[in-house]
């Protein structure tokens, strides 16, 4: 990391259901925390903290198939989302829990917490004190894999019922010491009803998202579900860049109505994400698919960044940011009907594409249109009729030139 | 579409102000664009544009920093290993180095390192950009002869290494050919100053207007090591009939004046000989000065011509006449003044070998040219000779590359004194790896000092 003198300290720590962390910045169950090895790299390279890669107890099996993931491309962008049918780890978890022991005399700043499933209560509670005697700071139980686990009553099977996450929260809660946090699935209507019953069975806080369940798409050739096992695929979990909106809005539901601290994930690629998470009332954040790109290294830019955007607002901690944006965040009735506002253009910035007068003529109000020959040469930059204008402020968003178009509160 | 939230947006307002004013030179990136064009690099393993760069900037790590928005990390990153951000995006042959090696260019068109070079050093350019952590200070001090890239280096690593410095140099400001050679066109003096103004603030003591060529007496007053980083200011001339008619120019002086902010009268039609970047400097600036037709002479074919490619094109484009493989014969002269040219076409005996005895002349191709001036840019030897240190027969200095030491224990040099003239950049890493080979020098004259004191001290 690069050192200067900042202005004023900011100090990333963050302590987050008791346990410190020397960054916000966790690497989430997923690929890059299947290793010991791997995860000092990701340590080294300055993540604050790893989630393992959900283990299940010896006599579970799992069995992988391949491939097992395939990536969504859109225009130029090739990975805007990513779907996986991968499992839980298939590592053996006597071995995955020494390299655990391992980590923590290695770094013992760093945070590692471990991600298990399994499915009796003697299961769980035997699993839970495994962690517990590995060393873990934490444990994190996976209610929420949307492929696979499910058909074997696990993963979000459990996740979307509140009763069931209640029961089996409350075992791990009982066995152990360390803190507990659920992983909860969006792959349900509403998160909070859940949540409050992991609250109540008293875990210290809540990880959500897993992944959203989808499918990424066919083959036009073969006509066979994509990612294709020999032709053969199934709907998997949706993951990246793609999902942020949906994260958010499940961080900030359970922030603001649960109030249970909560570990954000999904779809986080640089620091202005992960600061939006902090405002939805995530205390640290997770991320895979970003990691599983552009590899450990692009945990920089999260700290340097956050720790420059700090600086500049005059804040020392991420602390002082956690759910500081959600008191603006209330119900649909609740929002005003007094405040309008209205498309407006910078006729220099303009380059005359008319990109939005197709939009707000088929799919909006038709308030935009060309100024036309008259206006010589501002022929091509659209008027804005306030008659007609409602204020979507759907122009806004297909304008290809920054700062050009916005909406602006009407005066009348 | 909205940007949102920017680091430094405060700056932002600046930064946007700045790049309008200077906007003439050189193209800019709205941090937008910026962010555009560093998510088309292709993040590669082990990158190549890393081994393009003289002063060892990671490129895929700055370009990594724009694309994920930390702009200000981007700028200190680059800071870190070359001082002269801004400077380096706009003068730096990029072609030839970081952007030559790009991946992405096997795929359609490289990342436009130099472009991302620029906008990450003007980001800081409206604020007090914020100063590297300092090793503690040192007592022993360090003269350095010379303000341009390499002696500017080296103080600046000199000072971040906790030495005190002292720079002499002998013009009236600092950054040598950045200030006294490079035309303002091509290389807006606002950046410049402010990269300066940087080095500034490291805390070196600067000597203006003070010629020092004495390094056994520095050594003798009080310096504990001294860096020569003094360049190239003997312009070379032919020896043609009529060199001293009036219209006569030497390019290095002719730039220097012009960079001074004088306007010397070339006329209308000017011919320039040479072909390397000064050559095309000059023939600019006679542009610039308002020669209606400039024509430039070459014994490079224009494949050969050493000056760097995009120089090249620019100057091609703006409709320099090029004569390559020519060789000058006299400068006509009428009561006195320039008022035509000769030459002749020449072809190399033995091919490759681009030196003025390898040409032969070509009979049946003599020309002549009508003329106001002409400007003579056929290179820059070593001015001075620096007692006890070893020189080759050009005057340039002898040195150990890894450290830069001369023959004279404790007296290093860098730059084009050393090279015979090479790039900013090189100077640059040059003046950095001098300032190493000082600290090395230095910390053994101390640990060897204390040994010897505790030896003699019982
Ligand atoms: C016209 C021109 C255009 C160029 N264009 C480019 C370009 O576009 N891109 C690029 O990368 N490179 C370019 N170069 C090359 C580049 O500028 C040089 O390689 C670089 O400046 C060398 O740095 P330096 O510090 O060794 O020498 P200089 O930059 O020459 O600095 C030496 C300094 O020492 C001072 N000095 C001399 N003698 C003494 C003394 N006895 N005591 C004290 N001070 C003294 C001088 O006044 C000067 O300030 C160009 C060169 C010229 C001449
Ligand atoms: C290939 C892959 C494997 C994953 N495996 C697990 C897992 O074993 N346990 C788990 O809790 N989450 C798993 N996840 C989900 C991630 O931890 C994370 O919740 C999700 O990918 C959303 O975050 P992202 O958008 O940053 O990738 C996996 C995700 C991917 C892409
Ligand atoms: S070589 Fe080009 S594409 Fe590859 S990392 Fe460097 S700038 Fe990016």
């Amino acid at each position: 990391m690069v050192r200067v003198d900042l202005k004023k300290k900011v100090d990333l720590s963050v302590k987050f259901c008791g346990v410190r962390f020397p960054n916000p910045f966790v690497l989430a169950a997923a690929p890059p925390t299947d290793k010991g090895e791997m995860i000092a790299r990701g340590f080294e390279a300055g993540w604050g903290g790893a989630v393992v890669k959900t283990l299940g107890l010896e006599h579970v099996e799992v069995n992988l198939v391949s491939p097992m993931m395939a990536g969504l491309s859109y225009e130029d962008k090739n990975l805007i989302g990513l779907e996986n049918i991968d499992l839980i780890s298939d590592r053996d978890i006597n071995e995955a829990l020494a390299e655990v022991g391992d980590l923590k005399r290695d770094y013992p700043d760093n945070v590692v917490i471990v991600s298990m499933m399994a499915a009796t209560e003697a299961e769980w509670q035997e699993i839970a004190r495994r962690v517990q005697d590995a060393g873990a700071d934490m444990i994190e139980c996976s209610f929420s894999c949307p492929h696979g686990m499910p058909e074997r009553g696990m993963g979000s099977a459990v996740g979307q019922d509140a009763d069931l996450t209640f029961e089996r929260a409350k075992w791990v809660v009982d066995a152990v010491d360390i803190p507990v946090l659920i992983k909860l699935t969006p792959n349900v209507a509403d998160m909070r009803p859940i949540a409050a019953r992991v609250k109540e069975a008293g875990a210290a806080g809540i990880t959500c998202i897993n992944t959203v369940k989808g499918l990424i798409g066919f083959d036009l050739d073969t006509f066979a579900p994509l990612p294709s096992v020999n032709e053969q695929s199934t709907a998997g979990g949706y993951s990246g860049p793609a999902i942020k909106p949906i994260a958010l809005r499940f961080v900030a539901d359970v922030a603001k109505d649960v109030q249970i601290p909560v570990a954000g994930v999904g779809g986080v690629v640089t620091w202005k994400d992960a600061v939006e998470f902090l405002l939805a009332g995530a205390g640290i954040v997770q991320v895979c698919t970003t990691v599983m790109r552009y590899g450990y290294d692009i945990v920089e830019e999260l700290n340097e960044g956050l720790a420059l955007y700090l600086e500049d607002k005059g804040l020392t901690s991420p602390m002082e940011l956690v759910g500081k944006g959600l008191v603006g965040l209330v119900s649909h009735e609740a929002l005003s009907r007094e405040y309008k506002v209205v498309s407006a253009i910078d006729e220099d910035l303009c380059i005359g594409c008319g990109a939005c007068v197709i939009a707000c003529r088929d799919g909006g109000h038709q308030a935009l249109e060309f100024r036309g020959e008259d206006a010589g040469e501002l022929a091509r930059v659209p008027e804005v009729d306030d008659e007609k204008c409602i204020g979507c402020g759907f122009c806004v968003s297909v304008c290809p030139v920054n700062g050009c178009m916005s909406m602006a509160p009407r005066e009348d | 579409m909205a940007w949102g939230w920017m680091q430094g947006a405060d700056d932002m307002t600046g930064y946007a102000q700045k790049v309008e004013e200077l906007s003439e030179s050189g193209r800019t990136y709205s941090p937008h664009e910026a962010v555009l064009e560093a998510s088309r690099c292709l993040m590669c393993d082990e990158a190549p544009c890393l081994d393009g760069c003289p002063a060892g900037v990671d490129v895929r790590r700055f370009v990594r920093k724009i694309r994920f928005g930390n702009f200000r990390g981007a700028a200190r990153l680059i800071r870190e290993a070359n001082l002269l951000v801004g400077i380096c995006g706009r003068v730096c042959p990029q072609e030839i180095l970081c952007m030559e090696n790009c991946t992405r260019g096997n795929l359609d068109t490289p990342i436009d390192i130099a472009g991302l070079q620029r906008f990450a050093g003007d980001i800081e350019l409206g604020t007090l950009a914020p100063l590297p952590v300092r090793a503690e200070g040192r007592g022993e001090k360090v003269a350095v002869l010379g303000a341009g890239p390499a002696g500017l280096a080296a103080a600046a690593e000199l000072r971040k290494l906790g030495f005190g410095v002292e720079i002499f140099e002998r013009a009236d400001s600092m950054g040598g050919v950045l200030t006294q050679g490079i035309p303002p066109f091509r290389l807006d003096r606002r950046f410049v100053e402010s990269e300066l103004d940087y080095i500034g603030r490291l805390g070196a003591d600067v000597h203006l207007g003070r010629d020092e060529k004495d390094v056994a007496a520095l050594l003798k007053s009080g310096f504990d090591a001294v860096v020569i980083g003094v360049g190239l200011y003997r312009p070379y001339t032919i020896g043609l009939p009529g060199e001293d008619l009036e219209g006569v120019f030497v390019a290095a002086d002719l730039l220097a004046a012009v960079a001074r902010g004088e306007q010397p009268d070339l006329g209308k039609r000017v011919v320039v000989i040479g072909g390397g970047n000064v050559a095309i400097d000059a023939a600019m600036t006679a542009q610039h000065l308002g020669a209606e037709r400039v024509d430039l002479c070459s014994l490079e074919s224009y494949d050969e011509l050493p000056a760097f490619r995009s120089e090249v094109e620019i100057a091609q484009s703006e409709g320099i006449e090029f004569h390559t493989q020519t060789k000058p014969v006299k400068i006509v002269g009428t009561d006195g003044k320039v008022s035509g040219y000769e030459g002749v076409g020449i072809r190399w005996k033995t091919p490759g070998l681009l030196v003025p005895s390898n040409a032969e002349e070509i009979p049946g191709t003599e020309f002549r040219l009508a003329a106001t001036a002409v400007i003579e840019a056929i290179g820059q030897g070593v001015l001075d000779c620096y007692e006890g240190v070893d020189a080759d027969e050009r005057g340039l200095i002898r040195v150990d590359q890894e450290t830069m030491v001369t023959s004279m224990p404790g007296v290093f040099a860098a730059g084009d004194v050393v090279s015979g003239g090479a790039t900013a950049v090189q100077a640059f890493a040059e003046g950095k790896r001098a300032a190493t080979g000082v600290a090395a020098y230095l910390n053994e004259a101390a640990t060897g000092d204390a040994a010897s004191t505790e030896g003699g001290g019982r």
